[in-house]
């Protein structure tokens, strides 16, 4: 069964200068005790996708097109106390930059209680003691629950905001970021800990990230995404063995790889371009090294080229252009 | 031999603990804690020097102590730059005519090569910050956002008194601004930070450097915030600027990765110390010491099909106003021995410029 089924999805952003096109029509799914990675630079809008499930999105934000179907509701339609009572008890969220996502005037176990009391119908002992096994779950000591954010390190903070998200045992956790801001070791503990997590409580995982290479590492399936639009989706091990489009090989190029020989690794010219006022024909062209008169007039389709294999470009292998 | 440029010498940044009102009375020992304890390397002319390792073992405390941003409690720093001439010269005929030393002790004291950094007053220090510049981590947050990008790049000519008129300074500015990879210089210069990407931000960060045209920069995690896809722009633009310009750079990074592909040479340190350093490919490669070993198993491949074992250290660095006795690195390490927990490794040479500081290397555990 499909857990996760975003059809054509479109986010806007109402801003002064114009209607800024963030997420302009996206599909993939999710099943259940899958993870998938969103990559891709910084405003290509990977986190307003992730938001726009959770319907978390600032002021304003809006969703203007497309279904996300979540466990046999719209969520682009979900509403009021039924979206309240989705929200955390079955998709939750690790936020991106552990360090400011906690109340620092309230003991982490009262931050962790709060959202199990308010979704299920138990007392705070037993409340508590959830706490107690999901601080156990994630490596923290559980007499810690009575200490303060401040008395925590990075690493731990962020365990900690992994337990809050695990604590309604929902069915889909969207990880936004959950290592950016930490150290090469710190994050490959974390890292480890999602996987096992995602593994032994078959968890469906989003994972968001600038880091192609964290998402290698963790992810089964991988969603490239430039300028509001995917640009290549597949398995993780095609994407990677078998690239199709230009980003995505520029993006995996970027990459320095220290098991290979020391040479500088390549880099995509360029910035993205601006939403409000988005190119014609392909997104990706101003930076392309293989751009023909074609990208500039036409937009291309997302293709199958093999099979689950889905890329967007003109001149792709094996496909008529 | 290509001769050095900076010769840091067992340098230490202790920072006091401040005590409590009852522990200032029932304890009189002064606790500190110890953000860099005796560190030793040199950087050679031209060379681009890598330290390497994680928050909170003294990385960027030590960048900052070479330029003395964080006043040094010990050791030494000698700076043997082409700008130190023209100071040491300065400070000489200065002293000389004051009569505090003998025209004898000011022939010594040219012969001695290199300026100590440490004993500079403060306006001949300021002269000197002009040779040696930092990057700063965070394009984001270390520029002005009320300040147009000419403003931010021409204030230090302003505050360092430099340039004739307002159209020298521009000159400089717009050279500086196109050196860093800003072309053409015009179009950026009147604009504000957040009218320019994130990548630009940090050339802007490195031309409010290079307006002073200095020999040395440290520069400190100046691609962690950036979209790997841009890093490397960066970094080409500091190779760049180290080839053309001769420049001399200290790197500091976590980021094994972009250390072993961009560096000359690498230093890892672990609480206050440097536990391994030689040549970045044979360290790399041949990584000797534990720590090293693990950080290098756990930068993450950019490929799911290269499955490798990874050494993943349990726990988190102690605390560094708690030293563990012996080696620092002996509670995390898969190797510990007896030995360890008693004494301090001593640096050993394993190549001819490669040296490590582990018992598993000096053979005393045996």
């Amino acid at each position: 069964m499909t857990l996760l089924e975003v059809q054509g999805l479109r986010t806007y952003f109402k801003t002064q200068e114009g209607t800024l096109k963030a997420v302009d029509g996206i599909d993939f799914m999710l099943d259940k005790g899958e993870a998938m990675g969103l990559a891709g630079e910084s405003g290509c809008g990977k986190t307003t996708a992730a938001l726009s499930i959770m319907k978390l999105l600032p002021a304003n934000g809006y969703i203007a097109g497309g279904r996300i179907n979540f466990m046999g509701q719209d969520m682009a339609r979900v509403t009021g106390d039924r979206l309240r009572a989705i929200r955390w008890r079955d998709i939750s969220i690790i936020f991106q930059g552990a360090m400011n996502a906690l109340n620092p005037v309230k003991r982490v176990g009262e931050q962790i209680v709060e959202p199990i009391l308010l979704h299920e119908k138990v007392d705070e002992e037993v409340a508590l003691k959830r706490v107690r096994e999901l601080f156990e779950l994630v490596g923290i000591n559980p007499n810690r629950i009575r200490e303060y954010p401040h008395e925590f390190s990075g690493g731990m903070r962020q365990r900690v905001m992994i337990a809050m998200a695990l604590a309604c045992k929902p069915r889909l956790v969207i990880a936004d970021e959950p290592t950016t801001a930490l150290d090469v070791m710190i994050q490959a503990q974390i890292l480890q800990l999602l996987k096992n997590l995602q593994r032994e409580l078959d968890l469906a995982m989003i994972i968001i990230s600038h880091d192609l290479s964290v998402l290698a590492e963790t992810c089964d399936y991988l969603c490239i995404m430039y300028a509001g639009k995917i640009v290549e989706r597949s398995t993780a091990i095609e994407v990677f063995s078998n690239p199709q489009h230009p980003y995505t090989k520029g993006l995996i190029a970027a990459f320095p790889n220290i098991k290979g020989e020391k040479k500088m690794p390549a880099s995509i010219a360029g910035n993205p371009p601006n939403l409000i006022r988005a190119p014609i024909g392909c997104r990706f062209a101003p930076r392309c090294y293989m751009t023909q008169e074609i990208c500039n007039k036409e937009e291309p389709p997302l293709v199958e080229v093999a099979p689950g294999h889905f890329a967007a470009c003109h001149f792709l292998k094996g496909v008529n252009a | 031999m290509t001769k050095d440029i900076v010769i840091v010498k067992d340098l230490q940044v202790w920072f006091p603990v401040r005590k409590g009102f009852v522990e200032s009375l029932v304890s009189k020992e002064q606790r500190w804690v110890k953000a860099v304890d005796g560190v030793s390397f040199n950087i050679k002319d031209r060379e681009i020097f890598c330290l390497v390792g994680e928050s909170g073992c003294g990385k960027t405390t030590t960048g900052k102590a070479i330029l003395r941003l964080v006043e040094p409690t010990g050791g030494s720093v000698k700076y043997f730059g082409a700008g130190k001439d023209a100071l040491l010269a300065d400070m000489i005929k200065e002293a000389l005519h004051k009569k505090k030393i003998t025209p004898q002790q000011a022939e010594q004291f040219k012969q001695s090569g290199g300026l100590d950094v440490r004993s500079l007053p403060k306006n001949k220090m300021k002269a000197l910050r002009q040779r040696m510049q930092i990057i700063f981590q965070d394009p984001y947050e270390s520029l002005n956002p009320k300040q147009s990008i000419y403003d931010i790049v021409a204030e230090p000519l302003v505050v360092n008194n430099l340039g004739k008129n307002e159209a020298e300074r521009e000159k400089r500015v717009e050279k500086a601004l196109e050196d860093s990879g800003l072309r053409p210089p015009k179009d950026f210069m009147w604009r504000y930070p957040h009218e320019v990407s994130g990548g630009q931000r940090q050339r802007v960060g490195i031309a409010g450097a290079l307006v002073l045209q200095p020999e040395f920069l440290v520069a400190d995690e100046p691609v962690s915030m950036l979209d790997v896809s841009i890093r490397s722009e960066i970094l080409k633009l500091m190779l760049d600027l180290r080839d053309n310009k001769g420049l001399t750079f200290l790197f500091i990074t976590h980021d094994l990765g972009v250390a072993y592909v961009f560096s000359d040479r690498i230093g890892i340190m672990y609480l206050g110390k440097i536990v391994e350093l030689g040549p970045t490919e044979e360290v790399i490669k041949d990584p000797k010491h534990p720590y090293t070993k693990a950080l290098i198993s756990v930068v993450p491949k950019p490929d799911p099909r290269m499955k490798t074992e990874k050494i993943i250290l349990k726990g988190e660095r102690p605390d560094p106003a708690n030293m563990p006795p012996g080696c620092r690195f002996h509670p995390r390490c898969p190797f510990a021995m007896e030995i360890c927990k008693m004494t301090a490794p001593e640096q050993v040479f394993v190549s001819e410029e490669h040296w490590v500081c582990c018992h598993l290397e000096t053979g005393a555990g045996k």
